[in-house]
């Protein structure tokens, strides 16, 4: 399900084609407008979709055997933190679905640079990151002994 | 220099009926592009068909209504340049927008009312000219150096030409070229009449070009607009879902995802 | 190219260099920040760091979770499932150290703002199966991508990286990359002291049967290029565990991986003919690996086995029964 843009929303701000990881969002050079320059090497990962800010991005079925009729339409507003899906079906059917996306505010997570620095012991042992606090279990790391693999398959 | 008709000191070279004749030619030019373009891309039939469906499909919506989204589109999206969600691009687009519309009146103003020397031009108008044509420079060599988008994201090199640019470069050719002009003139130069030329040149590509240009979306950028609001109005949304109703951030990962 | 556009070649040192900015590129940076605090930490990515990878669009569930903290399974309980699923062809030590640090990655990704779904009556992470945990993870990669943002000195978006730098004095060591931004096509050379090459997987090695547009359609994201083995089988890398291939088919109408379906969906597989078959080519797969056929869960290579046997004895396609998956609306929930 390749995407599309609607050329009378678009306003060719090129949010998509900063955005699509396939690289293949790019500016008509005729109307200056975003389109899908590959259709057959779209995800359809939605990024283009809910990046753009004139919701001129829409994702069609397969030109060759989808049926048609349908529609999957998404609304992300990060400021509120969610994610809006309206799902209609070819007999009219609708389904809506609000979800979360994020429990924070955006731009709240620290550089771990600004977080306590590691002890020189912790240099010699074989934790990660934040580690044996983040794992939240009573005593350290889980280490690797010789004799607790071995018993059985499952 | 800003207060005197740069029209009317070439009325004693070029007769102004022979300005006024070309200003209408280029009304025509523009009137009969639009409607080729219009039929050619089939853009009117297009939106009829949409507002159709839509109309079909959503809740009825009152004249009164109609109305009001009409007047809206017409303040906020058409003379507030509303649909442009980036700032930069908000005013670089006024500015250019603005800057045309004075430009483009104060230059029939002055040669179809004030067409020679014998009768006194009043200040506003040259002024009026002069202010639009830098206000058209001002944002489209903003626009053209540093919003475009074939430069901004996609990496391209500002001086990159494409057929997208025919509009905003015969646009900017035209302003620039008049702004020289009127200078030369009045610094009596003997290249004032070359800037001329190439005003004139730029300009016939401007009005003529239109089946060509996205000159155009002066057309169909408002229909955009109101079929926008009226498809909000009715609940349609072109099958976008409505905004989320949680006034409250989301607390720590423990909601369940709604469904009706 | 145009007339006045000019390649250039740009030079950039760094003491870390993270080739590719995807979850793991994006892991390793923060991860780099933690431990070296005062270097030059410098992310390189094809795309936008802010939607890349293969978690560019989200996802609805994390795979592996421990669950420590709850005794709920061990690392060694993973690696007993992974030798067991992959029939021994497995580096157990790898699969053990993933296993161990897994929790308090997604504990961090979970202070962060990840919305992590809980279980109502125990307020433990609500499980999908074993090992997953349900989470709402549409902005999964814009969250850890900001912590890789805050964490780097410089990202680098839009440049493909296409081969590593060797170290002209000392043998064997890599010193750094050499790409191209995919736009401008500027050449780039960074040169650094510790190479990470944390790139992604390859698709479209096994093309889908779909044709034209259906391409993309493939469960693994289409722009992965096997980078992350391109880039360290050309400086001369030992590669590991390149037994293991996972080809995950994407089926008419679905958005997921085939076994999400099986898994939770529970949607069950018959052949053209409406008929169960997996039971059919028991004896078969028995005779060819013994007893792991007997095991549960069952290794996914075996069921594949029997698929592939139906397929040629003439009895295909395969079909995946969904009508009785979405009955119960709550299965709507977790499953999308």
């Amino acid at each position: 399900m390749p995407t599309f843009v609607y050329m009378t929303r678009c306003d060719g701000c090129g949010h998509c084609v900063d955005i699509c990881p396939s690289d293949i969002m790019h500016i008509d050079k005729t109307y200056r407008r975003a389109f899908n320059i590959e259709p057959n090497m779209c995800w359809e990962c939605y990024s283009c979709v809910k990046a753009c800010p004139q919701n001129a991005i829409d994702v069609r079925g397969y030109a060759d055997f989808a049926p048609l009729g349908h529609s999957v339409r998404v609304l992300r507003e990060p400021e509120k933190g969610t994610i809006s899906w309206k799902v209609k079906f070819r007999n009219g059917h609708e389904k809506d679905f609000v979800s979360p996306i994020r429990t924070t505010d955006w731009g709240s997570i620290p550089s771990p640079a600004e977080l306590p620095p590691p002890s020189e012991e912790d240099f010699k042992s074989q934790i990660l990151a934040h580690e044996p606090d983040a794992l939240n279990i009573k005593g350290s790391l889980p280490v690797l002994a010789r004799d607790r693999l071995k018993k059985g398959v499952i | 220099m800003f207060t005197s008709n740069p029209f009317a000191e070439i009325s004693a070279s070029i007769a102004p009926s022979v300005m006024q004749a070309y200003i209408v030619l280029m009304i025509v030019l523009v009137a009969a592009g639009t409607i080729f373009d219009i039929l050619h891309k089939k853009s009117a039939q297009y939106f009829r068909a949409n507002m159709q469906k839509s109309k079909a499909k959503g809740a009825k919506v009152s004249g009164g209504e109609i109305l009001s989204i009409a007047i809206k589109t017409a303040v906020v999206d058409v003379a507030a340049s509303g649909e442009f969600c980036n700032m930069r691009r908000r005013i670089a687009h006024l500015l250019g927008m603005y800057g045309f519309i004075f430009f483009a009146l104060s230059t029939a103003m002055m040669i179809f009312c004030y067409p020679t020397r014998d009768i006194a031009t009043p200040a506003i108008w040259p002024q009026l000219w002069w202010l639009g044509a830098a206000m058209i420079c001002v944002g489209g060599y903003w626009f053209w150096f540093f919003i475009r988008v074939d430069v901004a994201a996609e990496g391209g090199s500002p001086f990159r030409l494409m057929k997208a640019d025919l509009f905003i470069l015969s646009l900017l050719g035209s302003a620039t070229f008049a702004l020289l002009w009127g200078y030369l003139q009045a610094k009596g130069h003997a290249w004032t009449m070359i800037a001329f030329w190439l005003h004139v040149v730029f300009t016939t590509i401007l009005f003529g070009s239109v089946p060509w240009s996205k000159f155009a979306h002066m057309f169909f950028k408002p229909a955009a607009a109101f079929e926008k609001r009226l498809s909000k109005a009715n609940g349609t949304r072109a099958n976008l879902p409505a905004p989320a109703d949680v006034p409250e951030k989301f607390s720590k990962g423990s909601h369940m995802p709604r469904n009706y | 190219m145009g007339l006045f556009s000019r390649k250039k070649t740009h030079f950039v040192d760094a003491d870390v260099l993270v080739i590719g900015g995807g979850m793991a590129g994006c892991g390793a940076t923060y991860e780099a920040r933690h431990w070296g605090r005062d270097l030059k930490i410098v992310c390189v990515e094809k795309a936008n760091i802010e939607r890349s990878g293969a978690v560019a669009q989200g996802l609805y569930a994390i795979n592996c979770y421990m669950g420590m903290q709850w005794d709920e399974n061990q690392p060694e309980d993973h690696v007993r499932y992974a030798r067991n699923d992959l029939m021994g062809l497995v580096r157990e030590d790898l699969g053990y150290d993933i296993a161990r640090h897994v929790d308090a990655t997604v504990h961090k990704f979970e202070e962060w703002g990840l919305p992590i779904m809980r279980d109502p009556k125990t307020g433990r992470y609500q499980r999908e199966g074993k090992w997953q945990i349900m989470i709402h993870g549409e902005s999964y990669k814009p969250i850890v991508a900001e912590a890789a943002r805050k964490a780097a000195t410089e990202v680098y978006n839009r440049i493909m990286v296409t081969h590593l730098l060797m170290d002209t004095k000392k043998k064997k060591r890599v010193a750094g990359a050499v790409g191209f931004n995919v736009r401008t096509g500027d050449f780039y050379v960074f040169r650094a002291k510790a190479v990470i090459v944390a790139a992604g997987g390859a698709s479209h090695i096994y093309k889908p049967r779909s044709v034209g547009e259906g391409m993309g359609r493939t469960w693994y994201a289409p722009w992965s290029s096997a980078s992350a083995y391109a880039l360290p089988i050309e400086v001369g890398a030992k590669m590991t565990q390149m037994e293991n291939r996972i080809v995950l088919t994407r089926f008419k109408d679905g958005y997921g991986p085939v076994g999400a379906y099986f898994l939770h969906l529970k949607t069950y597989t018959q052949n053209a003919y409406g008929e169960e078959y997996e039971s059919r080519w028991y004896e078969n797969t028995k005779a060819l690996v013994g007893d792991y056929v007997d095991r549960h869960p069952v290794p996914t290579c075996l069921r594949n086995h029997a698929f592939l046997e139906e397929v040629k004895a003439g009895r295909g396609p395969i079909r995946m029964v969904t009508k009785e998956a979405f009955q119960d609306p709550h299965k709507e929930t977790v499953g999308w």
